[in-house]
């Protein structure tokens, strides 16, 4: 039962969530204090290539290097995420050109593909990558076992992030400062919290989710590099966010259902169906659009939480 | 102009320890000296009113004591001691807050949670329920009910307010500022905000009130500093002062009804008509209620009232800003299509907005765009623009109205008040209107500025325009209407002829008080 | 103990000589960047550039082969430049491009036995047509429904994708190759030959037939934005919607108008694509060249001026003739995005100057006990 198609589906549908999920819990992040991040994508692949460049070159056991891998990932997204938030924040550059302007430098064409060529990643597999983890033994359970309980540990870790992040947005001061801030900044700014650290430590932090999002590529899923490794997973990323009501929780449900819908063709055509993958391939991004139709009407923006402030930069002492 | 100027070292002296002075601040913006070298200070427990006409440079003074603006010139203290307020965050730590007149909440968080916001004392882990607690305490012992688990976009205005009186009192506020805070109250709600304020007072607060009402100087304050043009020009004891010595020091002059100005023209048919129209406010609720008046060629109505009581819904209305659900409003008997500004000015109808910076002006664009703004449809060849005779007809309203600029291709963003309200009287005079509605238009220029706004709105009279003037500044009104309609909470309150009203009379419409012998509508 | 504190203002005039000093400037501050960059990583910095510019500008046919990657490059930037200027952020070129391309290479078969100058006549008008009316999506929605139409164009950028990819590799469409090979590798068909656009040359240098539509286009856009009547109503709703709205403007007709022609623009890009290049609906080729959003660099660069839009696409489409020219030789994979990328952040960063005036001031910090000198 647990090699019907189906299931095989949905458990990788939660493996290919998963980068997306990180990715969109770190632009969950600094669009909550209002910076639209365009430049997930770019922040990703930069994430994968110093990922893998750890796991190539790091002496060490398996247990000691994946770790580390994951935590350079991080680092390197983070430190993209700080070009973009010192323009975006400082020098008050225009979002949409800065995101995108990061993801070229960063991207499949750039710097990412600039350091692989440079140490030669491209010629060798990864020496570690993150393998299934039988959960509590848990793994043979029929239909849930291999979907839950038979994942890599990035994706356990992923779980814990959105737990972690839907409670520090929820539950923590810090939190409650960066919703104020991402809905009225001037009112954040009038009690005294920094609007522009905020934002920074934000957009940083969402880099570095972004970057073990890349890494979950060149670590677990394809572990080898090529350039251009996520796919567009960035992109996705920016979608899911609107998508999911700007939730952490609902980023999760949002990232297996994105992965599903792209799966679904695959078990229609192996049960004889005709299907038209496309369809169901663009069903998410046409389901997003409704999503913000939705929420630009007055109440349902404020029921639903889109921050009211994004992509603007905040200038204090304007007349 | 030529009145006495008492100085500051006159003042009575503050009845306890000083809470906050400040000494000698100057503040500018680009093109604007908002505050020239002001000084004042409040005691421990003491009410005290700033007070001036709109533009007196009460707002800035207010955002510098408050860490958000930082002065050019001078010092604050507090406490005794110099202190320098390079943010909110060391305003608030030095017990200094502020209710602005735009509520600073967020609106997608409940009150508790706006009460809480930024305070360095709340536990890392929020714990809603001790907040609730603490917020009904705080409620409670100001008498100001609000629920605190509401989400404060559904909360009404007077509500909203207390929600920033309690976020002021929680973060520990020993100075508190209340910026025009009965702007937007009912009667009732302001009388309960006094008590309020002399309840905090009591507890040695100190009360820092911006206001531009006189009533309400004497009403709540202990003494009161007023500001004009930007300067600090007296601090007096409120026991002591009347409306009047109070208005002269405000305005720096004697009101002088004598200087009212008479038609010159008769006054004609009627040229724009409202007939009961109702309008949806920004916040949802109707901000106007079926609403009636006339104005008559070479007539002057002037719309007095609180600000907040549908004058601004009014005048959009009126020139097609803001959509109707109810009622016509219709020049020489025929009826406008609502919300459609271009039907109001193919009617005739022109309009100095309340907002010149941003409404009446584009303010990146040039002077000559925007002197064209309405005209360009006709200064064209087919799809093209004529600028040669654009640029010439900016050159010629630059000399008539005497704008001070280098040329008509500087952005207009780069104009005082004064010169932009000449660019749009410009613009507005030269389409040859039948219907003129000024909202506001003096606001926040200087006195010369205000006389020359006058003079054309005079000039729009006599040659035969009906004038619709909409202005919180109760002199204005008396001084160039024909006749004044008071407006309460959306409403024609009553209707008054200024050549015998008196302001207690009008005082007590724009207060709600119906059933006097001012008379009804006409 | 005193910090410095960096005071920014707006500035309210901008000086003129720092619009020709701040693009220079950044010039020089990216190719310093990037100097160090190649330093760090052990490439010689001086002869790297020197490679780039000769493989771009220099060599044998490296001026043609540069403005074959300018003109798609030109066609989006225009696109975004006349959006952006409007401040509709119209991030949808990449899809309005693909669409351009479906409708000039549909038309083109359709029209298959027609002289050359119908076929050119009608893929452009075709091309602009589908990629206007995929332009109005977004339009619309922003109009009406005051939807965000970053995201929505955005998210239609991938919808355009998978209808190309449709039309090529999941259906027997009218733009499929449906001989024995297409069936097995599948491909668009091939456009007679009659629909490829011609080649203006001068000297050793061709110029594509499409480039100079683009230049075309930059001179009509320039003169709808200075010397119409629509381009000043764009200009007043660009800077202040309010003023528009007071002066009577129609604001929404006026987005959804000028979402089409951006759309347009960058349909006739797609055209382009399909008359000088590809002659070919290629799916693949199309999504991996990133023509769109490249495009918004171009147009940022270009300050949303048309004549420096078509410059600036020269520019950086000169970087990437060389990234794949130099491709496979001993050069540095993945410099012409990183150039790209650092050239663009250099002049974001250069636009502070340009509109804000900077000063440094020493600042003291906290509330200090004793009087302090005045600041």
């Amino acid at each position: 039962m647990n090699n019907s198609i189906v299931v095989v589906v949905l458990a990788s549908a939660v493996a290919y969530g998963t980068p997306l999920l990180y990715a969109a819990l770190g632009e969950l992040l600094a669009e909550r204090s209002g910076v639209l991040n365009l430049g997930v994508e770019g922040m990703m692949l930069v994430g994968a290539v110093m990922g893998f460049l750890a796991v190539q070159k790091i002496d060490g056991a398996k247990g000691v290097v994946l770790p580390l891998a994951v935590a350079v990932a991080a680092l390197a997204g983070a430190v993209a995420a700080l070009v973009l938030a010192f323009l975006v924040v400082t020098l008050r550059a225009n979002q949409i050109v800065a995101g995108l302007a990061l993801t070229i430098l960063c991207g499949a064409a750039g710097l990412s593909s600039y350091i692989a060529n440079d140490f030669e990643l491209a010629t060798d597999p990864g020496r570690y990558s993150f393998e299934e983890v039988n959960a509590f033994g848990l793994q043979d359970l029929p239909v849930v076992g291999p979907i839950i309980f038979g994942q890599t540990w990035l994706v356990y870790a992923s779980w814990a992030c959105v737990v972690l992040v839907g409670l520090y947005l929820s539950r923590t001061r810090p939190g409650l400062n960066v919703r104020a801030i991402g809905e009225a900044p001037a009112a954040a700014d009038a009690m005294g919290i920094s609007v522009a650290r905020y934002r920074y430590l934000h957009t940083i932090a969402g880099g570095a989710f972004a970057g073990v999002g890349g890494a979950c590529f060149s670590l677990a899923l394809t572990p080898l590099w090529v350039d251009g490794l996520t796919g567009g997973t960035g992109w996705i990323a920016i979608a899911l966010v609107i998508f999911a009501f700007w939730r952490a929780d609902l980023c999760l449900v949002g990232a297996y259902v994105f992965g599903a819908f792209s799966a679904l063709p695959l078990i229609l055509q192996a049960k004889g169906y005709t299907v038209t993958p496309q369809l169901f391939q663009a069903l998410p991004y046409v389901m997003t659009i409704v999503v913000l139709v939705i929420v630009s009407s007055g109440i349902g923006r404020r029921r639903l939480g889109a921050p009211a402030s994004l992509g603007v930069p905040y200038v204090r002492e304007e007349r | 102009m030529s009145s006495p100027e008492p100085h500051a070292s006159a003042a009575p002296p503050a009845p306890g320890t000083i809470a906050v002075a400040m000494r000698g601040i100057t503040k500018r913006f680009p093109g604007v000296l908002a505050n020239d070298d002001v000084s004042f200070e409040v005691a421990a427990g003491e009410v005290h009113a700033l007070l001036g006409e709109n533009g007196a440079g009460k707002t800035t003074l207010m955002n510098i004591l408050t860490g958000l603006y930082r002065p050019d010139e001078g010092e604050i203290e507090v406490g005794g001691k110099v202190v320098e307020l390079a943010s909110p965050r060391d305003a608030i730590a030095a017990g200094i807050g502020m209710v602005h007149q735009h509520f600073r909440l967020v609106d997608t968080l409940t009150v508790s949670e706006n009460v809480v916001l930024g305070s360095r004392t709340e536990p890392f882990l929020l714990n809603r329920a001790a907040r609730t607690r603490e917020v009904e305490l705080i409620s409670e012992a100001l008498h100001m009910p609000v629920d605190p688990d509401a989400k404060i976009w559904q909360l009404s205005v007077g509500e909203q307010q207390r929600v920033e009186i309690m976020k002021a009192v929680r973060s520990g506020s020993q100075v508190l500022i209340l910026d025009e805070p009965t702007a937007v109250l009912t009667p009732q709600e302001a009388r309960q905000l006094f008590r309020t304020i002399r309840v905090m007072a009591a507890e040695g607060h100190s009360v820092i009130v911006i206001t531009h009402k006189l009533h309400e100087v004497l009403e709540v304050s202990d003494r009161v500093t007023v500001l004009r043009g930007g300067r600090s020009i007296a601090t007096v004891g409120t026991a002591g002062a009347t409306p009047e010595s109070l208005a002269a020091l405000m305005v720096g002059r004697d009101i002088d009804v004598a200087r009212r100005r008479e038609s010159e023209s008769t006054i004609g048919d009627v040229v724009l008509t409202v007939e009961g129209i109702t309008a949806a406010g920004d916040r949802g609720g109707d901000a106007l209620k079926s609403v009636s008046l006339s104005v008559r060629a070479g007539e002057v109505l002037g719309i007095a009232g609180v600000a907040g009581n549908g004058q601004r819904e009014l005048a959009e209305a009126v020139t097609g800003m803001r959509a109707l659900s109810a009622g016509t409003v219709s020049v020489a008997g025929e009826p406008l299509k609502t919300g459609d500004p271009r039907a109001a000015i193919t009617a005739g109808i022109a309009h100095v907005p309340e907002d010149r910076m941003h409404t009446g002006v584009a303010p990146s664009l040039s002077i000559a765009s925007n002197i064209a703004l309405k005209s360009y449809r006709t200064e064209a060849v087919g799809p093209f623009l004529r600028l040669g005779l654009i640029r010439k007809r900016a050159q010629e309203m630059i000399e008539r109205y005497d704008v001070k600029t280098p040329g008509p291709e500087t952005a207009a963003r780069s104009l005082s008040g004064g010169n932009l309200q000449k660019v749009v009287l410009a613009r507005e005079f030269s389409s040859e209107p039948r219907v003129l509605v000024a909202a506001a238009p003096t606001r926040g220029l200087d006195v010369g500025a205000i006389e020359t706004v006058h003079g054309y709105l005079r000039q729009a009279a006599d040659n035969r325009v009906a004038v619709l003037l909409i202005s919180e500044d109760l002199d204005e009104v008396m001084m160039l209407s024909d006749r004044i309609v008071v407006m309460y909470e959306g409403a024609v309150a009553g209707e008054v002829d200024p050549r015998t009203a008196t302001v207690e009379e009008i005082g007590l419409l724009m207060a709600g008080v119906t059933g006097t012998a001012a008379g009804g509508e006409t | 103990m005193s910090l410095p504190e960096i005071r920014i203002e707006k500035r309210l005039k901008q000086r003129r000589w720092l619009m020709i000093a701040v693009p220079l400037g950044s010039l020089i501050v990216a190719h310093i960047a990037i100097a160090i960059l190649l330093v760090a990583t052990g490439h010689p910095p001086i002869a790297t550039f020197r490679r780039l510019f000769d493989a771009a500008y220099i060599a044998d046919g490296a001026l043609t082969n540069s403005l074959i990657a300018a003109t798609p490059l030109a066609f989006t930037g225009l696109a975004a430049a006349v959006a952006f200027r409007m401040k509709l952020f119209n991030i949808g070129a990449e899809g309005q491009l693909y669409f351009g391309a479906i409708g000039a290479s549909g038309i083109a078969i359709l029209l298959a036995g027609q002289s050359t100058p119908v076929l050119i006549a009608a893929m452009i008008i075709g091309g602009a047509t589908l990629g206007a009316a995929w332009g109005a999506i977004p339009g619309l929605l922003r109009a009406f429904l005051r939807t965000n139409e970053i995201i929505t164009s955005l998210m239609l950028n991938y919808v355009a994708a998978l209808v190309l990819n449709y039309l090529i590799f999941d259906s027997l469409s009218y733009w499929r190759d449906t001989s024995a090979t297409g069936l097995v590798f599948p491909q668009g068909k091939t456009l007679v030959d009659a629909a490829t656009w011609p080649v203006l040359t001068i000297g050793s240098v061709a110029i594509p037939f499409g480039f100079l539509v683009a230049v075309a286009v930059a001179f009509v856009v320039w003169v709808l934005y200075t010397r119409t009547r629509f381009g000043f109503e764009t200009q007043v709703i660009g800077d202040s919607p309010r003023a528009a709205r007071y002066a009577g403007m129609r604001t929404r007709r006026k987005i959804v108008a000028i979402m089409c022609l951006s759309g347009a623009i960058a349909g006739i890009g797609g055209a382009s694509q399909m008359g000088d290049f590809r002659h070919v609906l290629d799916a693949r080729g199309l999504q991996q060249a990133n023509y769109g959003y490249t495009g918004i660099v171009v147009a940022a660069l270009a300050r949303y001026n048309p004549f420096a839009v078509v410059f600036a696409a020269f520019l950086l489409g000169g970087l990437q003739n060389a990234g794949y020219t130099l491709q496979s030789a001993e050069f540095p994979s993945g410099l012409v995005g990183v150039m790209q990328g650092m050239i663009l952040f250099a002049m974001l960063g250069g636009e502070l100057l340009v509109q804000y005036r900077v000063s440094i001031h020493r600042r003291a910090r906290q509330a200090r006990t004793e009087t302090g000198t005045a600041s």
